[in-house]
């Protein structure tokens, strides 16, 4: 056993370390084998920099064709498993061909890295960032190691941010109208609003507010739209009469919300969507459905 | 001891409203033991209050009296005391003395109690004593002028009897006490 | 079926108890170690017991207050976060995370009690988003008890003045804007109950809906206690606004209920100063609910607040209570046409009892109450509904409980009105109680207008009334009304001579309507209300003069004797009799011969004609020859004529016992002791005589008979009548006679030993006893008695 593990066992460690390290933020980025890890957190158009370090076992040495650090950003579609789209690919060449013996560490810097997408994780599609170590060699297979890190983009407040209002209902039934403050809305946002009964007919049960999320991955005929129900807030128990209007106020901080993602590198969209369901006596449903846009606030410096 | 109440002549409702209210608050049930009146109540409303004081009740017939049962005499032993009643119009002289002596006699009683005249009388003879206990109501009457309400109390004890008089004069409650032995001589 | 559905309930509660213990053990124990987490989703699994819809109110409230116990731990609890550093803006935050509503608020409710304590935000804004936010529990019953929890945590913490949550100037506004809120919604909620689940079991609920109103009315009462409601901000503001969420709800239940809590639980003073406004609201409400209840309540409490204090009355003269109170009730009774009569009266019947106790010195308020009272009941027919009837009973009989005084009732022209209205047994009844108001206070009616008023009151006594049912009056019952009209008489006087036979003729005018049964109840006392009155007379005309005037002797004994003339007329012969020999006297009193020989013809001419009973005989014979005895003004003629019938009569009487008694009583028609001119011993010796030969009579009619004793027992009492003359120094009455006499009845008993009597042995006995008294006195009595022989 120890031979064979010995046998595959590559001959050094490679060690990937930020230079902020130290200081930099770190989040938690799940990973394929269900673990969770703490990555470092980066944004669009910052420097990042660091070094490799590679430590040979000791008594061994190890014989390259040059060693290299390649930034890239992917994005792997689930259904299309194996394909990778690298939408951003960058190469720093850090050693020429020869013999490593002794720990041997190289600095790289990639400097203001444009990383338009930000990392997700979602049911079809994973977009991550990673920086990859290789280690050429001839004969044998080259020596790889991989550094995930993530990316998150801040957006200002928007400018414009209109309420969205609508009267909507089945004639002669059922006739309200819902209005939330804002079309727009950060991670860490309320939702506000207030719901007017105008005309009651049936015999309502309660009402519930859910924000949904659709992923969208592909296109065209292999177009795969993904629907999940994140949050289910009861905001109404019982039956209102005509006249009634109910406050709404959902917090969005304990759901696990992402920014709205719009057709990134033509290969998925994630949007949100509240849902306003009244559900009747005899359980039958009545809803609509509003897209509201998500993003994440620029925290004040 | 015993109480006897000797009331007569009321007239209630020919000549007087009601018992005065004085006299009302002072006779309440479960004092007294009998009651003797000469009669002339006149309706049966005096009856059963009468008989709600006392149910031990004696009444003689007078005129104006609308119960026809009542007898024209009677008489009762109280005691050692022989007692006689009747109200008094059949005897003629009205109120007179002697005559009444004289139905004393026939009816062969110690203490006779008639009414009619409307006034307040106790006499003591021959042994024997006469009681008008008067109008208990002052009621109007032909033969006595100016009549004041009043009754009477008889405390019998042994051989003795205290005879108290109440009268309502001027709105207020006078009381006369008059005390007679019998005579050892008894029939 | 009814069963089961309990059972079953016992059996949902015992679930929901459990669940619900099973998570306050868990939030105990999160509790325990500081455990945020696990304490807000324990206790919001709790909470969820709450969301249930099969219980009953009754039983809902059961977890509802252990919910309210578990949730006083954890607000402890939030507390001492705070105090840990937790902030409480984020914890206000976090239990707002919770996916269900009713726990959510109820958390809400809980965290907001202690941020307002934290002072970090001002009260008035955390109240209002409780209250706003609580909008989203629409079903009846869970809103009502989360509300009411809102309600209850809130109670110590409202912006009021003087307390410490008490802000900027003005906050006082919002602490009553916040409980108006919350009172608003719960009654919204309240009313909508009814509409919840199948109609039939619409009467199940709503007594169910009636145990919850206490949750609603205690927003009303919250609003009673806030300091800041002065006058001036309960008019403005809070009567308004309630007074809109009553009338619009419109609801019965709830709107007879708010208006009941709001006259209950405001001062008295308020309701005072805002009498229109609160008035006002009542015409716009329901016509099914029970205004006059409510108003009824509103007069009472006002009622007890003006006898409180005089100083508070100038008050209900400013502010016009009466006519406000009076108009609002008229704007009622014509709002909801379809209110039973009996509704109607009884609201007059309050109004009047409030103007009795607020107004006693305003008679015109009461007549006005009567008046309008009248104007309701006419049209309706007489005899309504044993309800009606007894409200106006009520009516009529209020003025004179409080007056003690049917003079005072007599002033309103519109009680006779009212009085009109009631069928003929109510108002012999209603009379009855006039005539017992009038024995009870001892009041005198002592003018001849006021008598006549009081008669038109109690005519249903007086005489038939048009249409009265023939109906089998109950002896008992007529005999009695008869008897206390015959009471009243004696209470109808007035010291003045005028006024008094004003009064007679009067009285008299109205009873001789009355009819054959009737009159021997009321001529008697009308009699002898007027033989007063002829007494009082003699005293003032003193020697013969008054003949002339308005008020003469004469006149009244005229009118006397046609009064008494219709007694005889309807079979009350014996009655008149007596009666007449009354007058007799009176006129003997007054001096005035023919008229009292006139009264004795009369008496005289019944006793023939009318008299026939032997026994009334008997009665009758002893009154005549005993008025007769005492009579003076006669001449000898007038006098021989009547004495001389008077002796027949008694020859003629049918037994002989009786007849000889009344014969020997008519000895002391010849001998009058007080008057010398009347001394006639031959004529009593021939009495006695004469009632001796009827004795021996009776005798021999014994003795054939072999009947029973009695006639010894007449020699006995006609040998007392001898004794009795022979005192009085007749001298036709000798010892010798007496002598015979006493020993003819020695003899008699003897020979009649069969027909032994004890009762006549212990007669001549004790007459006997009497001799010898006499004879033992000494002096001149014993010296007259000296001869007879014993």
């Amino acid at each position: 056993m120890n031979y064979i593990i010995g046998a595959f066992k590559p001959p050094c460690n490679i060690s990937i370390s930020f230079a902020d390290g130290r200081t930099r933020k770190q989040v938690p980025l799940k990973k394929e084998n269900g673990q969770t890890a703490l990555v470092p957190l980066f944004q669009s158009q910052e420097n990042i920099v660091g070094e490799v370090s590679i430590e040979p076992i000791p008594g061994k040495k190890v014989e390259h064709n040059g060693v290299k650090i390649e930034l890239l950003g992917q994005i792997e579609l689930y259904f299309d498993r194996g394909n990778f789209y690298d939408f951003t690919s960058l190469v720093r060449e850090l050693d020429v061909p020869g013999e490593i013996h002794d720990r041997k560490t190289y600095p790289f810097e990639f400097s203001t890295v444009e990383m338009p997408y930000e990392s997700y994780n979602g049911v079809n599609v994973r977009l991550r960032y990673i920086l990859k170590v290789t280690i050429s060699r001839n004969y044998v297979s080259n020596i790889v190691e991989y550094q995930d890190f993530l990316v998150r983009n801040y957006t200002p407040l928007p400018s414009i941010n209109n309420s969205i209002k609508m009267e909507v209902g089945i004639e002669d039934c059922l006739h309200i109208e819902f209005e939330y403050s804002k079309s727009k809305y950060h991670l860490k946002d309320v939702i506000v609003g207030k719901i007017y009964f105008l005309l009651v007919r049936i015999k309502i049960k309660n009402m519930e507010l859910e924000i949904r999320r659709r992923e969208s991955t592909g296109s065209g005929p292999n177009t795969y739209v993904e629907t999940e129900t994140l949050a289910k807030f009861e905001l109404m128990d019982g039956a209102p009469v005509r006249g009634e209007s109910i406050p709404i106020r959902l917090f969005l901080s304990p759901y696990e919300l992402t920014p709205t993602y719009r057709n990134i590198n033509n290969k998925f969209s994630v949007k949100y969507y509240l849902n306003l369901v009244l559900v009747d006596e005899e359980d039958r449903r009545y809803f609509k459905q509003q897209e509201i846009t998500v993003y994440r606030l620029q925290e004040n410096q | 001891m015993v109480l006897v109440l000797a009331l007569g002549d009321l007239h209630i409702p020919h000549r007087a409203p009601d018992l005065p209210a004085k006299f009302k608050s002072m006779l309440v049930p479960g004092k007294i033991q009998h009651i003797i009146s000469p009669g002339n109540l006149c309706i049966k409303e005096v009856h059963d209050y009468l008989k709600s004081l006392c149910p031990d009740l004696h009444i003689t017939r007078g005129e104006y009296d609308e119960d026809a049962r009542y007898p024209e005499t009677k008489t009762l032993t109280i005691g050692q005391f022989k007692l006689g009643l009747c109200h008094g119009h059949q005897v003629i002289p009205w109120g007179d003395l002697d005559s009444l002596a004289m139905l004393q006699r026939q009816l062969d009683v110690d203490i006779l109690v008639t009414g009619h005249t409307h006034q307040f009388k106790a006499y003591k003879h021959e042994g024997g004593v006469v009681i008008n206990p008067g109008s208990a109501t002052g009621a109007y009457s032909s033969i006595t002028y100016d009549v004041n309400p009043s009754f009477v109390l008889m405390d019998i004890d042994g051989l003795r009897v205290v005879v108290y008089v109440y009268e309502l004069i001027d709105g207020e409650v006078k009381v006369d006490k008059i005390d007679f032995k019998k005579t050892a001589t008894t029939h | 079926m009814l069963s089961d559905g309990v059972e079953d309930e016992e059996k949902w509660l015992a679930e929901g108890i459990a669940g619900f213990q099973q998570n306050a053990f868990c939030m105990h124990r999160a509790l325990d170690s500081n455990n945020l987490r696990d304490a807000l989703k324990y206790s919001a699994q709790m909470l969820s017991e709450l969301r249930t819809s099969r219980l009953s109110p009754h039983k809902y409230y059961e977890l509802y207050m252990r919910s309210f116990d578990e949730l006083r731990r954890l607000e402890m609890f939030f507390k001492e976060e705070t105090k840990r550093g937790c902030s409480i803006v984020d914890l206000y935050e976090l239990v707002q995370h919770a996916g269900n509503i009713l726990p959510r608020l109820y958390l809400l409710c809980t965290v907001g009690s202690v941020y307002i304590k934290s002072k970090e935000a001002p009260a008035k804004d955390v109240l209002k988003d409780l209250v706003e936010m609580c909008r989203g529990v629409q079903h009846p019953v869970r809103g009502l008890f989360l509300r009411s929890y809102l309600s209850q945590i809130s109670r110590d913490k409202l912006p009021d003045i003087g307390s410490e949550y008490e802000g900027d100037v003005g906050t006082v506004m919002d602490a009553v804007e916040f409980v108006l809120q919350n009172f608003t919604e719960m009654n919204k909620l309240w009313v909508r109950m009814q509409h919840q689940g199948p109609a039939r079991e619409k009467e199940k609920r709503e007594k169910e809906r009636s145990e919850l109103r206490d949750l609603v009315g205690k927003n009303l009462h919250v609003l009673s206690q806030v300091e800041g409601v002065d006058l001036e901000m309960y008019k403005e503001t809070v009567l308004p606004r309630v007074l809109e969420q009553v009338v619009n709800c419109k609801d019965e239940l709830a709107q007879y209920y708010l208006m009941d809590c709001i006259i209950q639980v405001f001062p008295d003073e308020y309701h005072l100063q805002t009498l229109e406004t609160l008035l006002g609201a009542c015409p716009q409400l329901q016509s099914s609910v029970d205004i006059k209840t409510v108003l009824s309540q509103l007069m009472e409490r006002l009622s007890n607040y003006a006898s409180s204090s005089s100083e508070v009355l100038p008050e209900f003269l400013q502010v016009e209570a009466f006519s406000k109170l009076s108009g609002a009730i008229g704007k009622v009774i014509e709002a909801q046409p379809e209110m039973p009569v009996v509704g109607a009266i009884s609201l007059y019947v309050s109004l009047l009892t409030f103007t009795l106790r607020v107004h006693p010195d305003r008679l015109d308020y009461v007549d006005q109450v009567l008046g309008a009272c009248v104007k309701k009941l006419s049209g309706k027919a007489k005899a309504e509904d044993s309800k009606a009837t007894k409200q106006v009973v009520a009516l009529l009989s209020a003025p004179l409980e409080k007056y003690n005084d049917i003079v005072t009732a007599l002033k309103l022209t519109n009680y006779p009105r009212v009085m009109d209205h009631l069928d003929h047994v109510t108002n012999k009844v209603m009379a009855v109680v006039i005539i017992q108001s009038i024995m009870k206070n001892n009041t005198y009616i002592t003018t001849a207008n006021r008598v006549e008023a009081l008669f038109e009151l109690i005519k249903g006594l007086i005489k038939d009334m048009d249409g009265t049912p023939i109906e089998e009056l109950d002896e008992e019952d007529f005999k009695e009304e008869q008897n206390s009209v015959a009471r009243l008489i004696h209470m109808l006087v007035n010291e003045d001579h005028e006024e008094m036979m004003k009064i007679i003729t009067t009285v008299r005018r109205h009873i001789l309507q009355g009819g054959p049964k009737r009159l021997p109840f009321t001529i008697p006392p009308l009699i002898f209300s007027a033989l007063k009155l002829v007494r009082g007379l003699q005293g003032q005309e003193g020697d013969g003069v008054g003949e002339e005037g308005p008020v003469t002797s004469k006149k009244i004994f005229q009118l006397l004797h046609q009064t008494i003339e219709t007694l005889s007329s309807v079979s009350s012969p014996e009655l008149a009799l007596r009666l007449f020999l009354q007058c007799a006297e009176a006129a003997n009193d007054c001096d005035l011969e023919p008229v009292a020989y006139e009264f004795f013809t009369q008496a005289f001419i019944l006793y023939e004609e009318e008299v026939a009973d032997s026994k009334a005989q008997v009665t009758a014979i002893h009154l005549i020859i005993g008025t007769l005895q005492r009579m003076t003004v006669f001449g000898v003629e007038n006098r021989d004529t009547l004495t001389h019938k008077a002796t027949g009569y008694s020859a003629k009487l049918l037994k002989k016992p009786d007849q000889c008694r009344a014969v020997y009583a008519c000895s002391h028609l010849f001998w009058v002791d007080e008057q010398d001119g009347i001394k006639d011993g031959e004529r009593v010796l021939l009495c006695l005589k004469r009632a001796l030969r009827i004795a021996n009579a009776a005798q021999q009619m014994a003795n054939v008979m072999r009947g029973s004793g009695g006639p010894v027992t007449l020699f006995v009492e006609i040998l007392n009548k001898y004794l009795y003359f022979f005192e009085k120094g007749n001298p036709h009455i000798t010892s010798n006679i007496i002598q015979g006499l006493i020993e003819l009845i020695a003899t008699e008993m003897q020979s009649d030993s069969s027909t032994h009597d004890p009762l006549a042995d212990a007669f001549l006995a004790s007459t006997m006893r009497y001799i010898q008294f006499q004879k033992q006195k000494g002096g001149l009595m014993g010296e007259k008695y000296e001869p007879i022989k014993v």
